[in-house]
């Protein structure tokens, strides 16, 4: 019997499965699916080529085979068309793979009430971060000097961007660059990537990846790490089940994978500290914010793709507090967001990578994030604690405020005990 | 089998069937599985919800998910910027829009449009079936029913009688379709499109001058050039994703300089915004070219090498009126901000984009304008590079298609003229007739209503697809009068119009995310458009229907097309452009045309090194004095009006109002006036006012604002309630026929309390 925190390596035994790395992923959801231990598998497959992930809503075991692998241009974040579309697992069973973003945004969504986690396993999938389809055609192009739709494998390891292309003669050829050169310039990960410290999503169920296979079943196996129960319990029926066979870890390998973890931490938080260096400080930071946002054209994206908005009736579309009809939008929008996103912004980048105006959206609310972060001590996405903006009631709240006889609100919330 | 195996049998599926009953729809629970005997196969299903599985001695239905949900990648119906996004599908039917990431134009980002304006698709509103009119009332008819009568009373009238108007809003191949149509069934040379309203003058114009009628270059060309220079384009509102390649430029050191009587949202974010009056622009651009020549900072080489006629061009605009000071004074813009513009043309030589959009065609000088355009960028040597060229922003999202498709009265597909015997029979072998309308030009639209409205003995029959000219034509109450004229009207649409209520016969067609085509964005780019799902009701593909009508009328073989893709190969063989692209071809980036064999990968920019589709491969510049619009202030209507679009709507709104997101944001229409201006007329923010002209009048709430500048007045055009195209002018370009939408005279008048 498996427990929390146990670690092996696991390969498919499935002749139908070619996975990336061992097939172990496909493979528990294949498991899942026909055993009907969930409706449907929420997952990403190739759309017109590998520059195209699309999700994949899938409830015929036979399609998974086609989602065997991984899309390092796979930017969308699945769990909000949990909630948009499956009404929230509410009344189904999902299986659903997430990076460390997803598994964060599932949480955060589970704790609004937006998605029944009691119905989701999550298969979590380790994750270095991921480049636009956009930014990666160029950068393939432009930096690698290849065609990009010569183009049939990527992966991101070791440091580097590898790519695996046909040339002009039909040869096969491999080219990589470092992740930093390319970052230097301004290419790369999308840049809340190059801030992320969640590259092994222990959120999960179970955390399947390839850091760490070391050995005779490098590149053959998966790693994976039991990440609760329910993780346990499936994990140990697939076993028996005979789609996939498992054998210990090596411990160099053990040690390779904590080492990645770490210097991908190191680099996250290194990220962070230049990027929000670069804001500036006080009046300084909000003039540039002011001028960012005024490019906004109000599309609503930024909105409608956030895990933590979910509000049916948003406190931007309420004319006494944003003006309708005007563009930009008066600050005041921006300013909802941020009062209302910023202690759980889990910066997954969707607000920021789908902006029509390229404001860093997610720089900002990230930024503002950590702060209170240090203020609360709430760090969201990792588990079921309530945010720190959580429903208070609000005539109690205002008659507490009230009885203090003072008007300096901040001193009463946030001061010291008298 | 036995008795109490048969009972049994029985018994248990009473038992589940009445589970089944019982339980409330689409709800499911995994822990309702019965006991399986092997192996079980799927022999039925008795709802999409439930799984019918048989073996060996047991029927059993098991509770089972057959929820479908897929996206379907598609292109956006809107504006000319052609971005991608995916509708997402669940159970055969559109429930929302989410990014697509991959696209090259738009990388999944979008406009307020793009996020909800799908809403409208399964609108309770759409037509289902055909109507007629009978006894004064539209009445439900069947197909059968509405084909005979049309067929009738097509087959009545002369082809010179017949009138078809295409729409920029459907498919290259429904536009293919639709002249086809035209020309071979209905035999007129009248078909025109909505283009007539908004980009005629950028085909008429850069026709004349570089030979080819469409943008020069690419979007991403904005977002490398080193200075932008906007004109007569709110591109904020109008085109925000190609608005973004020109912040993205922006934010690496372009200047950026906006010529908008408005403040509108896009010159709020130049360097330099030159708030002229509107209908000045070829006396500003002359301006410019004054001192550029008389400076010598024209680009010798490429002027000697690659034009004819500069001497003329140069004699014209370096004459005293065109100088600084009465540039300033004609223009009301202050002189510095003239000599900024210049210099940063003179530093940015070889970097200069110019984008334009309606605030340069839609005037009586729409065509010059475009060709002042063209004649600065060309001296200065900023064509046929990248980040440079005439850029013109498209308004409808396949009106480059529908011109590209020859759904005009000049021209067939790929621009071959009427008038040109060649290109007749060219086309008239291909299709295999022999009386095809040629050597004379067909009607324009303006033409078209006008004859109507006056001269209704002259046109009696009007075929009009996707398309509500009483709403989105100048001199609205004319448009009622030539529509009540119209002896046999029928009107081809997703919903029923103001133009519809005076159709004879009323067809449902299919909306974007109903159909397989194609469409042509402002780049020249083509993509597909993919079905999504089933039009409601009886509705059909739009060239379905004409197939249909044709096919009634003895034509069948002519439009012998079983699939969008039949369509297109068959336009692809005679359109030049198109000729080397498939289907195939379009997955992943789409194709920028001219594309002319199968192994060509597109062209991003023209007229690299010779401008092909002149006689002798080189520019025309000639001489184009400054005219001063149709109508002009004065003592009676002593305000200039300017109307145009916003980013929330649609033009004529019946798309977008049904739509509660974009419509919350923009209920109804508004009259934006100078605060000054409100002042001097007592008039207060909010006050409803009567705004009126030589055409008509029309109550709105007037918008006190500073954005505007202080003489002029704004008012958009999408809403039915407070109509701004009842006081607009008529008055059109000469050459392209292109409404002056830009520029009337009006005068405000307080409403009795």
């Amino acid at each position: 019997m498996s427990a929390k925190g146990d670690m092996c390596y696991a390969w498919t035994k499935d002749a139908g499965i070619k996975g990336e790395c061992g097939g172990a992923v496909t493979s528990l959801l294949k498991y899942m699916l026909e055993n009907k231990i969930v409706d449907m598998v929420l997952t990403v497959k190739k759309g017109v080529d590998l520059y195209d992930p699309q999700p994949a809503f899938i409830t015929d075991p036979a399609e998974l085979v086609s989602t065997a692998g991984s899309l390092h241009c796979g930017t969308l974040l699945l769990p909000k068309l949990i909630k948009k579309y499956l009404n929230g697992a509410k009344d189904m069973k999902v299986a659903v793979t997430v990076k460390g973003c997803d598994a964060k945004a599932m949480y955060e969504l589970a704790k609004r009430n937006q998605i029944n986690m009691d119905n989701v396993v999550m298969i979590g999938l380790n994750c270095g971060g991921s480049v636009t389809p956009f930014m990666a055609r160029k950068m393939i192009a432009e930096k690698y000097g290849v065609d990009p739709d010569c183009v049939f494998k990527e992966e991101i390891d070791k440091g580097q961007f590898i790519i695996e292309y046909t040339d002009a003669e039909g040869k096969h050829q491999h080219k990589g660059i470092s992740i930093d050169e390319l970052e230097e310039e301004g290419l790369g990960r999308r840049l809340n990537c190059q801030r992320c410290e969640t590259k092994i999503p222990r959120q999960a169920d179970i955390a399947c990846g390839n850091w760490g296979v070391f050995g005779e079943k490098a590149g053959k196996a998966t790693f994976v790490e039991i990440c609760s129960e329910k993780g346990a319990m499936i994990f140990d029926g697939a076993v028996k089940s005979g789609i996939i066979e498992t054998c210990a870890p090596e411990a160099k390998g053990l040690e390779i994978r904590g080492k990645i973890e770490n210097v991908m931490v190191k680099m996250g938080k290194k990220n962070q500290k230049k990027q929000f260096e670069a804001l500036g400080e006080g009046s300084e930071k909000l003039a540039m914010i002011m001028k960012e946002t005024s490019r906004c054209i109000k599309c609503y994206s930024c909105i409608e793709n956030c895990p933590i908005c979910y509000c049916v009736e948003c406190s931007t579309k309420k004319p006494h507090l944003v003006r309708p009809g005007i563009i930009p939008p008066d600050f005041m929008f921006q300013m909802i967001r941020f009062a209302h996103i910023a202690d759980s912004c889990i910066n997954c980048g969707q607000c920021q990578e789908l902006c029509p105006m390229d404001i860093p959206n997610s720089l900002f609310m990230h930024a503002q994030q950590v702060e209170l972060e240090k203020m609360f001590g709430h760090t969201p996405g990792v588990d079921m604690e309530l945010p720190v903006l959580a429903f208070a009631e609000e005539a109690d709240e205002r008659a507490r405020l009230n009885a203090t006889g003072s008007d300096m609100i901040y001193e009463n919330v946030f001061g010291e005990e008298k | 089998m036995k008795i109490s195996q048969t009972l049994h049998f029985r018994a248990l599926y009473y038992k589940i069937y009445f589970q089944f009953r019982c339980s409330k729809y689409n709800k499911l629970n995994t822990q309702y599985f019965p006991i399986v005997v092997n192996p079980p196969q799927i022999i039925k299903k008795r709802t999409s919800e439930d799984t019918l599985i048989y073996s060996a001695n047991r029927i059993l239905i098991i509770r089972g998910l057959s929820m479908e949900i897929k996206y379907v990648t598609t292109t956006c119906p809107y504006c000319g910027t052609g971005c991608s996004f995916n509708l997402v599908v669940k159970d055969g039917k559109i429930i929302d829009a989410q990014p697509c990431q991959r696209s090259p134009v738009n990388e999944g980002k979008l406009c307020p449009k793009g996020v909800y304006g799908f809403e409208f698709i399964n609108s309770p509103d759409r037509l289902t079936t055909p109507l007629i009119k009978k006894d004064g009332k539209q009445v439900p008819a069947t197909w059968d029913e509405a084909l005979a009568l049309i067929a009738e009373n097509f087959g009545k009238y002369k082809p010179e009688e017949i009138a078809v108007i295409s729409s920029a809003r459907c498919c290259n191949e429904d536009n293919y379709a639709m002249q086809k149509f035209a020309r071979v069934v209905l035999k007129t040379p009248n078909v025109d499109h909505c283009a007539r309203l908004c980009h005629a003058p950028t085909v008429a114009g850069l026709n004349m001058v570089f030979g080819s009628g469409a943008s020069t270059n690419s979007f991403m060309d904005l977002a490398n050039c080193g200075l932008a220079f906007i004109i007569g384009s709110n591109n904020f509102e109008a085109h925000p994703l190609a608005a973004r390649r020109i912040m993205q430029a922006k934010k690496k050191g372009a200047k950026v300089i906006v010529c908008d009587p408005r403040l509108t949202p896009t010159a709020k974010q130049a360097d330099l915004h030159i708030q002229h009056y509107p209908g000045t622009d070829i006396q500003l651009l002359n301006c410019l070219m004054k001192y550029i020549i008389e400076n010598d900072w024209v680009d010798h080489e490429f002027v000697d090498n690659r034009t004819n006629g500069y001497e003329e061009l140069k004699a014209c605009v370096t004459q005293d009126k065109y100088n600084f000071e009465n540039t300033s004074k004609i223009c009301g813009v202050p002189v510095e901000k003239l000599q900024l513009a210049l210099q940063w043309l003179h530093e940015n030589q070889h970097k200069t984009a110019f984008v334009h959009c309606l605030g340069i065609t839609q005037h009586t000088v729409g065509v010059d304008n475009v060709r002042s355009i063209a004649f600065i960028q060309t001296i200065l040597g900023n064509i046929g590079k990248p980040g440079c060229g005439v850029n013109a922003l498209r308004g409808q999202n396949n009106v480059q298609g529908a011109c590209d498709m020859g759904a005009l009265p000049n021209v067939y597909a790929g621009y071959l003229s009427v008038n040109n015997p060649e290109a007749v029979k060219k086309v008239a072998d291909y299709w295999g007739v022999t009386d095809l309308p040629s050597g004379k030009l067909g009607l324009h639209i303006p033409e078209m209503l006008e004859t109507l409205e006056h001269e209704p003995e002259k046109l009696k029959c009007l075929y009009l697809l996707g398309e509500n000219p009483i709403m989105s034509d100048p001199n609205s109450k004319g448009v009622e009068k030539a529509m009540g004229n119209c002896e046999f009207l029928v009107v081809q649409d997703i919903f029923e119009t103001e133009t519809t209520k005076y159709a004879n016969v009323v067809l449902p067609g299919s909306c974007y995310a109903e159909e397989d085509g194609t469409q042509t964005n402002a780049e020249r780019r083509v993509q597909r458009f993919r079905k999504a799902q089933d039009a409601p009701g009886e509705a059909k593909l739009d060239w379905e229907i004409m197939k249909m009508i044709a096919t009634k009328m003895g034509y069948g073989d002519k439009f012998a097309w079983e699939t969008s893709e039949d369509v297109f190969n068959e336009m692809r063989k005679i359109t030049p452009q198109y000729a080397g692209i498939t289907y195939a071809k379009l997955e992943g980036d789409g194709i920028q045309w001219p594309c002319p064999t199968e192994d060509h990968p597109g062209t991003p920019i023209l007229h690299i090194s010779s401008f092909a589709g002149m006689p002798d491969g080189k520019a025309k510049l000639q001489a184009i004095e400054h005219r001063d619009p149709a109508e002009v202030v004065d003592a009676e209507y002593p305000f200039w009006l300017t109307t145009g679009a916003t980013i929330w709507h649609w033009p004529s709104g019946s798309m977008t109002r049904r739509c509660a997101q974009l419509d919350r944001d923009c209920p109804t229409a508004w009259l934006e006036m100078n605060k000054k201006d409100a002042e001097k007329l007592g008039i207060a923010d909010g006050e409803k006012v009567l705004l009126s002209s030589r055409r008509g009048e029309v109550a709105v709430a007037a918008r006190v604002m500073e954005d505007i500048k202080e003489g002029v007045f704004f008012m958009p055009f999408h809403f039915i309630e407070a109509r701004a195209n009842l006081v607009t002018n008529t008055a059109y370009d000469p050459v392209s026929r292109t409404p002056e939408y830009k520029v009337c005279a009006v005068k405000v008048t307080k409403q009795e309390a």
